[in-house]
């Protein structure tokens, strides 16, 4: 990060006013669309902003202080991070598992991984509505095979208990192809001499996975935890479709809570608090996974 | 090669003043010239009901040649994310229904987005305010202002599926009774949706003596006569299963629609889509509460137009031609609608109407759902819905209300 403090002012310094001017649209585009909202959301989360309100009062961090006082956003917090937590963990486990075992180049092993890869081109919306069908205790092909069983079929989005676990199972199902296809890809990158060398020397399949696959795979485990990781955090197309947030605000999460304040309740100063409290989490979290994956050593 | 790179900076801030200029509104679809003027209307009409608001759009711009109507519709959640923003910046549409919610109609007023409706008075070009359910016009004035009018007026009636009731409840017990006896063989007696729905919970509670606020915006829900309103429905969710909990309106719709669901209590927009999937069903009265007396709920989504309209005259006249005589006659006869003008409440052709009877004998009987309450909108989504959700899962409704009642309070803010 410092030497790319440095780099990056000598390398505009010596191309000039022509260097500024090719980047401009670059800017331009980059500080209206990216900087200037960022900055924006700031100011709206210092003020009881109200869209279309004659005035907006100065609220300084009284909005950040509600929030904390708030039930919902507690819920909506840990629900998040449960989300965030549970899904990474097994996708990455899931994820490696399904790359080890389909990596070779076959027809077979082709076939599958495509199935796999197959709902990572689906948008979260339609999978969403699919499995929220799929479901549905009444008219849903899982509660018609539970009927079918004998057993009374299970409410699954509407219970309290089961409704959040849910949401991670839909969302591991759909992430897990793209974060098998990423491993793959990894794990192709790691030369074969490694792996001569260790059997060579007499190491076991765990070994070799623990010795050799592991700690080549660690760039390419950085990348998918940490795409993974946000995708989480920032989840609202599937929570939004499947539960809105319930049943009780058991599957809220801050992108469902965030929606909820700015475009429901049109407290846009109170939904700017909540996106930056996320904000900081997402920074947080990912300091964390670099900090797991010891990134410089990496790099 | 330094000419070429000059060449190559001028033509890229070239690029950027063409993305700057694309950013820029040019466009006027108003009607400022010597045509008709332009008039664009944003709904949430998208059920069954479509056919009769698309009737009286083209039923207007027929009338009024030099004017011309456009109706977009889109989903309620689409126009409450886009209009608030569009409205303020005036790039939103001249006239709009931001929502299906009454009481959402005070957000717009608080924010100065909507035109204050001064053309009023009788005869056709006119709002003929005198000649609306008074209840309604009262729901959308705010200061002694009126700032919206109804799009409709619905009131809710019991759906019954006639292959599984033969004869549909006419009291509070008779209902409670058939809904518990009717839930069998994967079949539930009574579906009732309790969020992102018309109100039901109120309904059953108001039979029975219990409400949400009273007079002072204060919650009730905790006091004795609307714990044991609801007490008796709680226990039949919970124990005897007639309905599944955490319904949406839209869910409780497919259970009735599929025929697992023998009763459902709707408005009459639902009519076209059951009739459209095969569903045999008969219309009843809500049946009478424990006083002897019926009550039901009234709803009616408004029609306001944009404080920033370049043609204010004309979006009145327009919302004059919506609330007519001729265009209600029309939609209700259509939709099965009950009239929202006093003046149509005897009007032979519409008595003599099955559907739009049922409904229309219940005007007298409707009450709308927090009327002008503080916050009513998350009076609703924060307290009542969580109040149900969470008493038909524990049961526990004095619990429940306690909670539900510290909510209101403060949301309302009543100081009592």
């Amino acid at each position: 990060m410092t030497s790319l403090a440095r780099k990056v002012p000598a390398a505009l310094g010596g191309r000039g006013p022509a260097g500024w001017l090719f980047m401009a649209p670059s800017l331009l585009i980059l500080g209206t669309f990216v900087l200037f909202p960022i900055g924006r959301s700031l100011w709206y989360s210092l003020h009881n902003w109200t869209v279309g309100a004659a005035e907006q009062p100065w609220a300084g961090l009284d909005n950040y202080t509600r929030l904390f006082g708030d039930a919902q956003f507690q819920r909506a917090l840990a629900n998040t991070l449960i989300i965030t937590v549970a899904s990474t963990a097994v996708l990455v486990v899931v994820g490696l598992g399904l790359a080890l075992a389909l990596q070779s180049e076959n027809v077979v092993s082709r076939v599958v991984r495509s199935v796999f890869f197959f709902p990572t081109v689906i948008s979260l919306t339609t999978v969403g509505m699919v499995w929220r069908f799929l479901l549905d205790p009444d008219i849903g092909l899982v509660g018609g095979v539970t009927r079918a069983l004998g057993l009374d079929p299970v409410n699954w989005l509407q219970s309290t208990a089961l409704a959040l676990p849910t949401v991670i199972f839909v969302n591991v199902w759909k992430n897990a192809g793209f974060v098998m296809i990423v491993l793959v890809a990894g794990l192709k990158a790691i030369p074969g001499e490694h792996y001569e060398a260790a059997s060579l020397d007499g190491a076991g399949r765990l070994q070799t996975l623990r010795s050799i696959t592991l700690p080549a795979l660690r760039p390419t485990m950085l990348f998918v935890t940490f795409m993974v990781t946000v995708q989480s955090l920032q989840l609202f197309d599937l929570v939004y479709v499947m539960t809105s947030g319930g049943p009780l605000d058991h599957t809220e999460t801050l992108v469902t809570k965030l929606y909820r304040d700015g475009f429901v309740n049109y407290e846009t100063g109170y939904a700017a608090a909540t996106s930056w409290v996320l904000f900081i989490v997402v920074v947080l979290v990912s300091a964390l996974q670099l900090r797991i994956f010891r990134y410089n050593d990496a790099d | 090669m330094r000419n070429k790179r000059a060449l190559a900076a001028l033509a890229s801030v070239a690029l950027t003043g063409l993305l700057v200029s694309g950013c820029g509104n040019s466009d006027d679809s108003s009607g400022s010239g010597s045509g008709p003027v332009s008039l664009t209307v944003w709904t949430g009409f998208t059920g069954g009901d479509a056919p009769g608001y698309d009737q009286i759009v083209s039923d207007f711009n027929a009338a009024h040649p030099d004017i011309k109507v456009t109706m977009t519709k889109m989903s309620w959640d689409t126009i409450g994310q886009k209009l608030p923003s569009a409205w303020v910046t005036g790039q939103g549409p001249d006239i709009a229904a931001p929502s299906s919610d009454p009481n959402a109609i005070a957000q717009y007023v608080k924010t100065n987005s909507v035109l204050e409706i001064t053309n009023t008075g009788t005869g056709d070009d006119k709002v003929n305010t005198d000649q609306l359910a008074p209840a309604l016009v009262k729901e959308f004035t705010y200061n002694g202002k009126l700032y919206a009018v109804p799009a409709n007026y619905a009131t809710l009636s019991l759906y019954y599926n006639k292959k599984l009731v033969s004869t549909p409840p006419t009291t509070v017990a008779e209902l409670q009774d058939q809904a518990a006896k009717l839930t069998t063989g994967g079949n539930y007696g009574l579906v009732l949706a309790d969020n992102n729905t018309i109100q039901m919970w109120p309904i059953l509670q108001w039979l029975s003596g219990g409400d949400i606020v009273d007079t002072s915006n204060c919650s009730v829900v905790g006091t004795p006569a609307s714990i044991a309103s609801l007490q008796p429905w709680v226990d039949l969710v919970k124990n005897k299963k007639i309905s599944p909990v955490g319904l949406s309106g839209a869910e409780a719709d497919s259970l009735f629609s599929a025929g697992k669901a023998a009763m459902e209590i709707n408005g009459p927009w639902a009519a076209a889509s059951y009739k459209t999937a095969g569903v045999d069903f008969g219309l009843a009265a809500v049946p009478t509460g424990a006083d002897g007396k019926s009550v039901t709920l009234g709803s009616t989504a408004p029609l306001a137009i944009s404080a920033k309209t370049k043609h204010p005259q004309q979006a009145q006249e327009f919302l004059a031609y919506w609330t007519s005589k001729t265009a209600q006659l029309k939609f209700s006869k259509s939709t099965g609608f009950p009239p929202l003008r006093t003046d149509l409440a005897d009007d032979a052709t519409l008595k003599a109407d099955p559907t739009v009877s049922i409904f229309a004998n219940q005007v007298p009987n409707a009450k709308l759902y927090l009327p002008q309450v503080p916050n009513a909108t998350k009076v609703d989504t924060d307290a009542y819905v969580p109040l149900i959700q969470t008493a038909t899962r524990n049961g526990d409704v004095a619990g429940a209300a306690a909670t539900a009642a510290k909510k209101i309070n403060e949301l309302t803010g009543c100081t009592q």
